[in-house]
């Protein structure tokens, strides 16, 4: 009898070591949730239980929640491969700053973003890049020098969320990073070629066509459809964009260095 | 008594009137195709700097603006050699700056259509087209005419 009890028994703290391993793994997940701050809702984007990101203005035609979706999206992927505290950098954008992992842009600030947290464009995009780093647990590779001390390392003891709400000055000056960043060298001059479908983001992923694009080997590959986005300019004409992305869905996850080259499509009546 | 004005709208009409009789039978042209391909050009030099704008603005916005510098050319046909519309290019800036234009070679087989969109440093659209190298399309414009 026993020994009847003794092989369940074991099982079950085998399985309860395995839940346990499995829950500690995760807690180094991203995630992200709808929360209220200061009287507003507000999307925040986290890593484990820690809050990387608050983002609190639509942009695009996403919501706050849906804009923090795509940024998780972005940092999961990012994060399932090796990275280095180097990699988790900021550079200029089109009208503001993105945060990248590698080439990889995980989110972009706008100056509307950056009012919403009282802070400029550069100050906030290099507080939320301090905070994955710090979330993640990075180490940073060149500690700055000795007249300054690095990044506060130790976590608030109050359990509220690290540096996210604090003027974005502390952060700004803790990193020690003066120097203008450049803009990640994109190589644009790639020959490899495929033919991938064009699929219409205003038409929930119909396809409606094909499109040759044309880039660095290792990026083309990455490329599994061509986001076409309809826009009019002043009824004076329609624009349709053309966005190489990773994923057919809508949200619009580019893959740099890369273009279109031609594009085609099947008729299917004659008139 | 005829103004002055009168009689230059009354001129451009019949000047009008009478490029399309001589043009449409003769040469396969219509009135409407010159006219488009006109205002094409027009469309395209007063507001490329704008549009550009106005699409890097758009991508940016949901975060999928392209790394790279971009602007907007004209679409020109090959053979026929008017503007049929605009195009934003992207890439390495030395390279977009060469770009005069997007040529544009139309293709069948059997029942797929495929538009080959060539940027290239010249804005004439005859011979084979010169590619401006490390440069791709990323929208295209058309223009209501």
């Amino acid at each position: 009898m026993g020994r009847r009890l003794k092989v369940p028994m074991v099982l079950v703290a085998v399985l309860f070591t395995a839940l346990a391993t499995a829950a500690a793994l995760s807690s180094a997940t991203v995630s992200f949730q709808s929360a209220e701050r200061d009287g507003a809702r507000v999307a925040e984007v986290l890593i484990g239980d820690t809050v990387v990101m608050v983002l609190r203005t639509s942009a695009g035609g996403y919501s706050p929640v849906e804009r923090a979706e795509i940024v998780a999206n972005r940092l999961r992927s990012a994060m399932g491969e090796e990275m280095e505290a180097r990699e988790v950098a900021v550079y200029p954008v089109t009208s503001g700053q993105g945060v990248y992992v590698g080439k990889q842009l995980i989110v972009a600030v706008y100056q509307t973003e950056a009012d919403a947290h009282k802070a400029t464009p550069t100050a906030l995009a290099e507080m939320w890049r301090d905070n994955i780093i710090r979330a993640a647990g990075l180490e940073v590779a060149e500690p700055p020098a000795d007249a300054k001390p690095p990044m506060e390392e130790a976590p608030p003891a109050d359990g509220k969320p690290p540096a996210e709400e604090l003027p974005a000055e502390e952060p700004v000056e803790a990193t020690g990073e003066a120097t203008p960043e450049a803009e990640p060298a994109i190589d644009w001059t790639g020959t490899a070629q495929k033919w991938v479908p064009i699929f219409s983001l205003e038409t929930e992923g119909a396809y409606v066509g094909a499109a040759q694009i044309a880039g660095p080997p290792s990026q083309v590959d990455q490329v599994r459809g061509v986001a076409e986005l309809r826009l009019n300019f002043r009824n004076l004409g329609r624009i349709y964009a053309y966005v190489p992305v990773r994923t057919i869905s809508t949200n619009l996850d580019r893959v740099q260095g890369v273009s279109v080259w031609a594009t085609g499509d099947v008729q299917l009546v004659d008139f | 008594m005829i103004t002055a004005k009168r009689a230059i709208a009354v001129s451009l009409i019949f000047g009008l009137l009478a490029v399309g009789l001589v043009a449409a039978p003769g040469l396969g042209i219509a009135l409407g195709d010159i006219l488009r391909v006109g205002g094409v050009s027009w469309l395209v030099s007063q507001y490329s700097d704008e549009i550009d704008s106005f699409l890097t603005s758009a991508l940016g916005e949901r975060e999928a603006a392209a790394l790279g510098a971009t602007k907007v050319v004209p679409i020109l046909s090959l053979g026929g050699g008017g503007y049929i519309g605009a195009a934003q290019v992207v890439g390495n800036p030395e390279n977009v700056e060469r770009v005069r234009a997007v040529i544009q070679v139309e293709g069948r087989f059997g029942d797929f259509r495929a538009k080959v969109l060539v940027p290239t440093t010249t804005d004439q659209a005859t011979g084979s087209p010169d590619r401006a190298r490390g440069v791709g399309v990323s929208a295209v414009i058309e223009f209501r005419i």
